[in-house]
């Protein structure tokens, strides 16, 4: 088997992982890092983003003000501290991403422009036209291109973290192309593998999102955190849940019912005079309820709203949102010039995630997370649009520091050992290979857990529902150790990466419905029907699942309060 | 129907870890009606090459004197040459008129501190351009000028 | 909905000598694209065919395909444009790993050759990025933003490679989407590193091979352009060289 050293290896090439192997690469030319990626980093989901990323630029904001919006957008589920580190890098790295080349649209003076965005008071969401997202991640791709120490390890699959005395020492991964594993050794892991959304049936999220990190992860016992809490983008197409980005409503789109109203002004949703600015959570759940109301349109691909960008104007739709309208155009056959754009809720983010700290650091030695995978909190119990994508840039950046500091200070594991739990690993996927003698076909055990969690872990969750996703997901558990594989080849095995994931992904699934059963109050992107207020007194912490044979292990952790206290949410 | 294309096509600078199949590419590809257009550009210079034979051959014929002269250009009279030179000039005039038109394309989006023309003024140069000189050059060679 | 015969590129290496084709016949939705079709039967009907495919929105990337002897992307291809017959085979001009996977790093590399970063002068001679700069981010007016915009939407998805003749006879040809990168940096009014991408450009058959087909500006799903490119980098490439020679050395950009 190969055995390869590095100072520090990255799981995951997309914004979080690039900006962190760029940073090791910079503060520490002499070492060595690892950035291993079951795709090629170009092709990472964070490509798909397309509204914005959001820091202070203008005279009139300022971090008080960004820090306030995120706290309260998180429903006062975030961590204060960690939120004023975030607000306080983000307009660096911002500034670092345009250094690097990338395309931000800009303003009269040459100044890069900011747009409107939900929940932020002012305008602070700097944009590339709409694919920031595309734009961000080919501008840090490439950029890491200048640094020959960093070492990529292009569709390699990791399937298990290397832990030799409680600290984290390497990872083992399979050479999708060769079929065969690698151990890849390294002396602090960084885990930026995205978030899970394809456990749900209707999501922006591509394929590649199914929370390898976080299974990794939690087999190796750490705890994830606030996996309850999912985001529900409200603008997704009927059908195929293609993202229509926040940035249409931050340009001054309207969000109709069938009759043609604006609900969000028409009725009282909790967005105030925000309207369809308003936070992520409170207009998913509008729409749900117009639906419910009767006062939805319905479809071949299930009931929806409509996003009306009619009255934009042609010209403002091409410069500012040209992408918009070409996945309009070929994926509905729709041209939001004319027509309004059916959309609903669907499954965008994860906020929940591996527990770090401010440093990106799991309770791990060796190991961190950054990114989607990571739940540090900033974003508590409900994201704020285009905090993310910054959160990737500057997490990713503080974990890469922190973790090159530990590998300075760490010695080098036993390679043996260490390369015989990686060989023990390839033979436990080796047998998984062309399984035939299995009962359970993939494509119907993905089907049933998504079905599973569109029923439990939806906009609104009620408690007998979610019991039932409980034990559904343990089952699920028990099943897909028993999947069926016909491909016994060993080249390019993708089948074979399709059960690797889904297995990750029924983990990943069973902490989320365990933790939202648990919770019993309605806060942030958890709704739940019977609990329909926040309960700070009985569930103001962070829900911490750990992996246990039996199911998820339930913990707490406090919120790291702070100068923003909890108020009642009204925008 | 696939045929091979060059086996070193796309090839990475050190030999991939699995055993690869070679390229490919589409055994009608010069079928597609947009790069019918660009095979007969390339084709043209068949004719040219042709052509340069006939110069050799006139060039001979001038070196060995005048009845030789003679016999060249009377056998320039035969209709195959008549043909020959005019769908040599159609060559020429094709050549021309699809390099102009991709033309405009090929201007960087600024000059030094100044923008390139838009389409249209390009192409209306290069015909003004082209048109002229050979206006000029065949007054010179009928002797009206100079 | 209706049936539709499949021909899908099947290549194992440890069990074909070469590549062979076999056929699914499977009822088709009508709003399917032929991705759908692909992971349909990968899904039901054969596990064993393996593809790249990721976000099904046509800004990743990686689904590209030949249909029906076209360089497509296959998520945004709508299947009943098709007929009864459908012929998916691996992107032309790329040596094939596993039915309709292709080999990317040879296209990796041609890609990291072009220095697609921004270079200041400065750190030319380091090679070190400009970590700190003093004022934060460049000024850019919106005009020079469209100078480079177009060629930055490059998604990487090769579909101009494998409709590129010239990628499939000679080898040394850097190729559209590599070309057209390295001129979006040469016209990004923060880089500084035209020269040095000239100079490059200008190696033995990179640039200048091409003819001027214009295939990759026509199955660009992004409406790139590469043709463009590259010929914006032939011109910029010459006048460099003739400036090389009149003032040696002495030329700023």
């Amino acid at each position: 088997m190969d055995v390869s050293r590095h100072d520090i290896v990255i799981v995951g090439g997309g914004a979080a992982g690039l900006r962190a192997a760029i940073e090791a690469a910079e503060k520490n030319p002499s070492a060595s890092i690892a950035l291993v990626s079951k795709v090629y980093p170009m092709r990472s989901h964070t490509v798909s983003a397309e509204g914005g990323a959001a820091a202070i630029a203008r005279e009139d904001d300022n971090v008080e003000l960004h820090g306030y919006d995120t706290v309260k957008g998180s429903d006062f589920l975030a961590d204060q501290d960690c939120i004023q580190y975030f607000v306080e890098q983000a307009p660096k790295e911002l500034a670092l991403l345009e250094n690097w080349g990338c395309p931000f649209s800009r303003n009269e003076d040459g100044t890069v422009a900011t747009r409107a965005f939900g929940g932020m008071t002012t305008k602070r969401t700097w944009y590339a036209t709409d694919k920031i997202g595309f734009h961000m991640l080919h501008a840090l791709f490439q950029h890491s291109m200048r640094f020959k120490n960093i070492v990529r390890y292009d569709e390699f699959f990791v399937s298990k973290l290397l832990i030799e005395d409680g600290s984290c020492r390497g990872v083992a991964a399979l050479d999708i192309r060769t079929g065969e594993y690698s151990t890849i050794l390294g002396r602090a892991v960084i885990l930026t593998t995205g978030g899970g959304g394809k456990i749900f049936p209707f999501t922006t999220n591509g394929t590649i999102k199914t929370g390898d990190g976080m299974a990794l992860a939690y087999r190796a016992g750490v705890p994830l955190k606030d996996m309850e809490f999912v985001q529900y983008h409200p603008t997704g197409l009927p059908g195929t849940g293609i993202l229509i980005t926040e940035a249409t409503r931050g340009e001054g789109g309207y969000l109709r019912n069938s009759k043609g109203e604006r609900f969000l002004v028409e009725y009282d949703y909790g967005v105030g005079k925000k309207a369809e600015l308003g936070p992520r959570d409170m207009i998913s759940r509008a729409i749900v309820q117009e639906i419910e109301a009767g006062r939805g349109f319905s479809g071949a691909y299930g009931d929806y709203v409509h996003l009306d960008l009619t009255h934009l104007g042609e010209d403002k739709i091409n410069t500012r949102l040209p992408f918009v309208r070409e996945l309009a155009k070929v994926y509905i056959g729709v041209d939001p010039v004319t027509t309004p754009i059916p959309v609903r809720p669907v499954v965008h983010y994860m906020m929940g995630g591996v527990d770090t700290n401010i440093h990106g650091a799991t309770e791990m030695p060796g190991l961190y997370a950054a990114g989607e995978t990571a739940c540090v909190s900033i974003n508590g119990a409900n994201r704020l649009g285009s905090n993310s994508l910054t959160e990737c840039l500057v997490f990713g950046a503080a974990a890469a520091n922190h973790a090159i500091d530990f590998a300075k200070g760490s010695s080098e594991g036993n390679e043996a050992s260490l390369r015989a739990q990686a060989e023990e690993e390839a033979g436990r996927v080796e047998n998984l290979r062309g399984r035939k003698k299995g009962g359970e076909r993939i494509s119907e055990i993905r089907r049933e857990l998504n079905s599973i969690m569109e029923n439990a872990c939806g906009v609104y969750r009620e408690q007998s529902t979610l019991q039932a996703g409980v034990g559904a997901t343990a089952q699920l558990r028990g099943r897909v150790a028993d999947l069926r594989l016909e491909d016994e080849s060993k080249v390019f095995n993708t089948e074979l990466i399709t059960a690797l994931e889904l297995t990750n992904m029924v983990e990943v699934a069973e902490v989320l419905a365990v933790s939202a059963a648990h919770r019993k109050e309605s806060r942030g992107a958890h709704t739940c029907k019977d609990y329909t207020t926040r309960n700070d007194q009985d569930y103001l912490y962070h829900t911490m699942a750990r992996h246990d044979p039996a199911g998820p292990r339930l913990g707490k952790k406090d919120v790291v309060l702070g100068k923003w206290v909890p108020e009642e949410r009204k925008y | 129907m696939a045929g091979p294309a060059h086996p070193e096509a796309m090839a990475p600078p050190t030999p991939g870890r699995t055993r690869v199949a070679p390229p490919q590419m589409p055994v009608t590809w010069w079928s597609a009606k947009r790069i019918r257009t660009y095979l007969l550009f390339d084709a043209t210079g068949v004719i040219y090459f042709l052509v340069a034979f006939v110069a050799i051959r006139l060039v001979d014929a001038l070196g060995a004197g005048p009845e030789a002269w003679n016999a060249a250009m009377e056998s320039l009279r035969n209709p195959v040459y008549i043909v020959f030179h005019l769908l040599s000039l159609a060559c020429v005039i094709f050549v021309a008129v699809r390099f102009f038109r991709l033309f405009p394309k090929s201007q960087p989006p600024m000059i030094g501190p100044l923008k390139p023309p838009p389409g249209p003024v390009i192409h209306a140069m290069l015909y003004v351009v082209w048109l002229g000189i050979t206006a000029l050059m065949t007054a010179i060679l009928a002797g009206v000028i100079l | 909905m209706a049936d539709k015969t499949i021909i899908i590129t099947r290549f194992d290496p440890d069990q074909d000598e070469k590549p062979r084709k076999q056929e699914y016949r499977i009822p088709c939705e009508d709003h399917w694209k032929v991705l759908d079709a692909v992971n349909f039967i990968k899904d039901e009907v054969d596990p064993t065919v393996s593809h790249r495919w990721s976000c099904r929105m046509a800004v990743c990337g990686s689904c590209g395909m030949m249909v029906n002897g076209e360089p497509k992307l296959t998520c945004k291809t709508t299947l009943s444009d098709y007929g009864d017959r459908v012929d998916i085979e691996p992107l032309a001009n790329f040596p094939i790993i596993r039915d309709l996977v292709v080999e990317l790093d040879g296209f990796m590399h041609k890609f990291e050759s072009v220095k697609p970063w921004i270079i200041r002068a400065k750190e030319r001679a380091e090679d070190k990025a400009s970590r700190h700069p003093e004022k934060g981010t460049f000024i850019q007016s919106a005009e020079e933003l469209g100078n480079y915009k177009q060629f930055s939407m490059c998604i990487n998805c090769m579909l101009c490679y494998s409709a590129c003749p010239v990628v499939a006879n000679e080898p040394d040809f850097l190729g559209p989407a590599a070309i057209a990168l390295g001129h979006r940096y040469n016209l990004d009014s923060r880089d500084e590193g035209t020269e040095e991408r000239h100079d490059i450009f200008r190696g033995e058959g990179t640039v200048f091979s091409c003819s001027y087909a214009n295939e990759c500006s026509e199955v660009c799903p992004k409406n790139v352009d590469p043709a463009a490119a590259i010929n914006q980098a032939k011109f910029g490439a010459v006048i460099d060289w003739a400036k090389g020679l009149v003032l040696p050395r002495g030329g700023t950009n």
